[in-house]
């Protein structure tokens, strides 16, 4: 299942008109069956009539409102309203009756760019992410190429690889945490090889700790990604390769990483997604007040409400982090084909 | 070139039950030495820390401080101190009550919706689909103050305490598990043939009778799946949970960051408690996942989330 939706996300990250096409509304409640088939590969559907019948007599739209409601009042709502608040002067007097809270207008966006670390931390975040990413990357590509073919206690491998992300990252980073204290652990494997390494929890090391821990913590999601990439080369493939006589390097070169460029660059854009907002690792591992080489967005943000109690400031800061968000977010909705709904008999 | 490769192919093959060999020198990618360099070196780093887990937690203290990777000293202690030290007994319940209700509500809402989704066509439909996905990377910390003010204005204004109790975060977390647990039921159910249904319909089984006679019971693994990554949001969250918690409605994430960080300053930090409680925190998150590993990695990759 997973692999036919990277395939989807293949072509239609090749043609980019792809994914616009359906999003336009129909224009009214009329059902687009008939239309959709089109799009679909194989004509195996049976001829729409029918069901076109069906489903514009009762179409169950009220299942839609439990969940509806849930994100409107919990999700849109809180967001509209910290955007709002992102206008006020807020702190722990005002935030009582907050509704009556002094209006201040951008004040607070050009607080947080001109006189408070925010841009820092944007560029704390970015690099940050951009690095791990960078490093987990091969390190995914080479485990899933490593665990592709079978062999003797592949699946037991399979589920080691998988332990570091699936320990919540409290833990990971409690766990981190304590192997790095001054002559942990750490320290002393280090020490026996005669490397001083200086403190990891305190000072400017304390961005590389956080680098180190987020691609031991998240390679395995890369390695899951490129898995998939990997079970939809076609067997042909291999054959015709190995009737080349290619080298293995150069069949992963130019046989099958062109396979892995649709699964990665998705894992590229949620993993980007999922380092920018990760507050726990960071907050677990270093404590708040953080040292200020790791005081990444999120954490910034955090402080900023409930330690300095700017809640006025924080969701500006909150607001910036959302357009920050909202780059990576955007291609990968562009990316993702939403519509395979009618794609016939996609397996699980 | 063929040089190269079949002194490599020969001494690998042993590995392999010999019916299929042929079958692997096609596929192969890596030549052996390269492949076992890539696991041994991916199993240490992985193992090496998880099993320092294990042996920091049974260690002394002073052992843990000083470095020790194997224990000098061996004691099961910090097992039955943690449930009332850490807080952990009221944080495991705290925790297995909030996220297991998120768990089943979410899954429950979440089949009913990707249901609509997936099988009616009416207006919007591609909007709600880009906005379950879009919603998934909203950033927490944008949420939890907005959040914050909107329970404690339903308190002051309704009448109605949210913070600081477990329905705060219950109903936080459902909202937010909605997203990703509708979209794997989303993918899950296109894969299901219409065919049943149509029999049903046929039959006169109403809108609720198809989704809860032919619907539930054929699509078991996509609810497990997503009542799963339901659970583990609610149980992995901190950032929430640490703002709209009192002590006695904590979760076991936030005793244990709590317990991590009061352990600053003071004199040797209860390194084998906090070890022992991490493991413990851990163990039902890495249970579900070996358990339902088959179907978690499929859900995990077609909604590409955590």
């Amino acid at each position: 299942m997973s692999t036919d939706s990277f395939k989807d996300l293949r072509t239609t990250t090749g043609s980019a008109s792809g994914s616009s096409k359906p999003a336009t509304p129909a224009p009214t409640a009329r059902p687009r069956k008939g239309e959709v088939p089109r799009a679909a590969p194989g004509g195996s559907q049976p001829p729409g009539a029918r069901r076109k019948g069906l489903s514009e007599r009762n179409r169950p739209l009220w299942m839609l409102i439990p969940g509806g409601l849930l994100m409107v009042v919990i999700i849109v709502v809180p967001l509209l309203l910290g955007i709002y608040m992102a206008g006020l002067d807020l702190d722990q007097y005002t935030l009582r009756r907050w509704v009556s809270a002094p209006f201040i207008g951008v004040d607070n966006f050009v607080e947080a760019l001109v006189s408070s670390p925010l841009l820092r931390s944007v560029w704390l975040s970015v690099s940050y992410s951009l690095i791990a990413m960078v490093v987990t990357l091969p390190l995914g590509i080479a485990a899933a190429v490593a665990t592709q073919n079978a062999f003797k206690g592949r699946a037991l491998i399979r589920s080691v690889f998988l332990i570091p992300y699936v320990l919540p990252s409290f833990v990971v980073a409690t766990v981190w945490r304590t192997m790095f204290q001054p002559n942990g652990v750490v320290d002393s494997a280090l020490g026996t090889i005669g490397i001083d390494a200086g403190l990891w929890l305190n000072g400017p090391q304390t961005y590389w700790t956080l680098i180190l821990v987020q691609i031991w913590a998240s390679w395995p999601f890369i390695y899951l990604l490129a898995l998939s990439g990997l079970q939809s080369v076609d067997h042909e493939v291999h054959e015709a390769s190995a009737l080349d006589g290619a080298l293995w390097w150069n069949k992963l070169r130019y046989v099958v990483f062109p396979y892995l460029k649709g699964p990665l660059s998705l894992a590229f854009l949620i993993g980007m997604l999922h380092h920018i907002n990760n507050f726990t690792l960071p907050f677990v591992l270093f404590g708040v007040p953080a040292p200020a080489d790791v005081e990444v967005l999120p954490i910034l943000t955090y402080v900023t409400s409930f330690q300095s109690f700017r809640f006025g400031l924080s969701a500006a800061m909150a607001f910036v982090s959302l357009v920050l968000i909202a780059i990576p977010l955007f291609v990968y909705l562009r990316a993702v084909k939403l519509d395979d709904a009618e794609t016939p008999g996609g397996k699980k | 070139m063929s040089a190269t490769a079949t002194p490599v192919r020969t001494a690998s093959s042993q590995e392999f039950r010999p019916g299929s060999r042929r079958q692997h020198e096609v596929t192969r990618l890596l030549p052996g030495p390269l492949l076992a360099i890539i696991l041994v070196f991916l199993c240490a780093v992985v193992l090496i820390p998880v099993a320092y887990i294990f042996l920091a937690s049974v260690n002394s203290d002073i052992g843990v401080a000083n470095g020790e990777f194997l224990p000098s000293s061996f004691s099961l202690e910090n097992y039955t101190k943690i449930w009332s030290s850490v807080g952990l007994a009221t944080g495991l319940a705290n925790s297995v009550l909030v996220a297991g209700a998120t768990a089943v509500v979410s899954a429950a809402m979440s089949v009913a919706t990707a249901y609509v989704l997936v099988r009616y066509q009416f207006r919007g439909r591609l909007t709600i689909l880009r906005g379950l996905l879009a919603l998934q990377s909203v950033p927490g910390t944008l949420m939890v103050l907005p959040v914050f003010v909107l329970f404690s204005s339903a308190a002051s204004y309704l009448g109605i305490q949210v913070i600081g109790t477990q329905w705060g975060l219950f109903v936080t977390y459902l909202t937010f598990a909605m997203p990703f647990s509708t979209w794997v039921m989303v993918t899950y159910l296109r894969g299901l043939p219409r065919e049943l249904e149509e029999a049903a319909r046929i039959d006169g089984a109403s809108n609720v009778g198809v989704l809860v006679r032919i619907i539930l019971p054929l699509s078991w693994p996509g609810i497990v799946v997503s009542g799963i990554f339901a659970f583990l949001l609610g149980w992995n969250d901190v950032l929430f949970a640490s703002v709209m918690t009192r002590p006695e409605s904590q979760t076991a994430a936030v005793a244990l960051q709590v317990f991590g960080a009061s352990q600053e300053g003071g004199a040797i930090p209860l390194y084998g408690q906090m070890m022992a409680a991490s493991l413990v925190c851990a163990a039902p998150v890495v249970i579900l996942y070996l358990i339902f590993q088959r179907y978690l990695v499929g859900g995990l990759t077609a909604g590409g989330v955590k």
